[in-house]
């Protein structure tokens, strides 16, 4: 199973870092840290949204993929 | 190497063009993405959008603005620098680099046109079924809506790339699955 998680993440590595650049790294090269409370509000929702959604997925995955071998 | 360098060169100062001209740019400066985008919402929902000079395109009956903000011109720079950097290592030539250049640029133009017509059709849906006592506001449900959308969005598009390498063209996948 944690190979699976693994191989998950590894897979959306290239989408989840070009996510990450454009919502968090350009934003704070621009000095968006200065804006405080609202901006910390954002980075922390981009930040942990997209890991949670590839766990979901993967976890998906799994439970098909076990449901598939048990009615085989 | 020099094509690669080219490309990389070439990838950099269109996402900064990008960015610039979004910067600056007024709701009427970018009718070239928010026009399909709203017409594309228009055809999905029912809804009728109508430019307003300086604002954007306005839904009369649903009340709601596709503004500046709206335009999806920041996922389509990430789905930009995404589809140049799964095509880098297959760059060999001044030509290649231009035809990725051009060909990237293109399929990230029409997918945030696709993907922020879907986020905003969706935004519609929930902006008229509110979730009813949730512990979230409106602008949190937006903002978690908008991160699905965008990110499920280029993580298919990333898929879509390898299973074009996969099947279409039956070559084995080159760009790097993890950085």
């Amino acid at each position: 199973m944690t190979t699976t998680i693994v191989r998950a993440f590894r897979r959306a590595a290239v989408p989840l870092v070009s996510y990450y650049v454009v919502t968090l790294g350009l934003p704070l090269a621009n000095g968006a840290a200065g804006a405080g409370a609202p901006f910390a509000r954002h980075a922390l929702a981009v930040l942990v949204v997209p890991p949670i959604l590839i766990a979901l997925g993967c976890a998906t995955h799994l439970l098909l993929e076990w449901s598939h071998r048990a009615r085989n | 190497m020099k094509s690669r360098l080219f490309l990389l060169g070439a990838a950099s100062l269109t996402a900064w063009g990008l960015k610039r001209h979004y910067a600056d740019a007024s709701p009427d400066d970018l009718l070239w993405i928010l026009s399909p985008t709203a017409w594309l919402v228009g055809v999905t929902t029912g809804a009728t959008f109508a430019f307003e000079p300086g604002e954007g395109y306005l839904s009369r009956e649903h009340l709601f603005l596709i503004e500046k903000s709206c335009a999806g011109i920041n996922f389509m720079i990430a789905a930009f620098g995404m589809l140049v950097y799964a095509r880098f290592h297959r760059t060999g030539s001044a030509m290649t680099a231009a035809r990725v250049l051009g060909v990237s640029l293109v399929a990230a133009y029409l997918t945030a046109v696709v993907v922020n017509a879907v986020r905003i059709a969706l935004a519609l849906w929930l902006a008229a079924h509110p979730l009813a006592a949730s512990a979230f506001s409106a602008a949190d449900v937006h903002r978690f809506e908008g991160i699905c959308v965008y990110f499920g969005g280029l993580v298919l598009l990333y898929e879509l790339v390898r299973w074009f390498d996969h099947e279409l063209v039956g070559r084995p996948f080159q760009g790097r699955h993890a950085l």
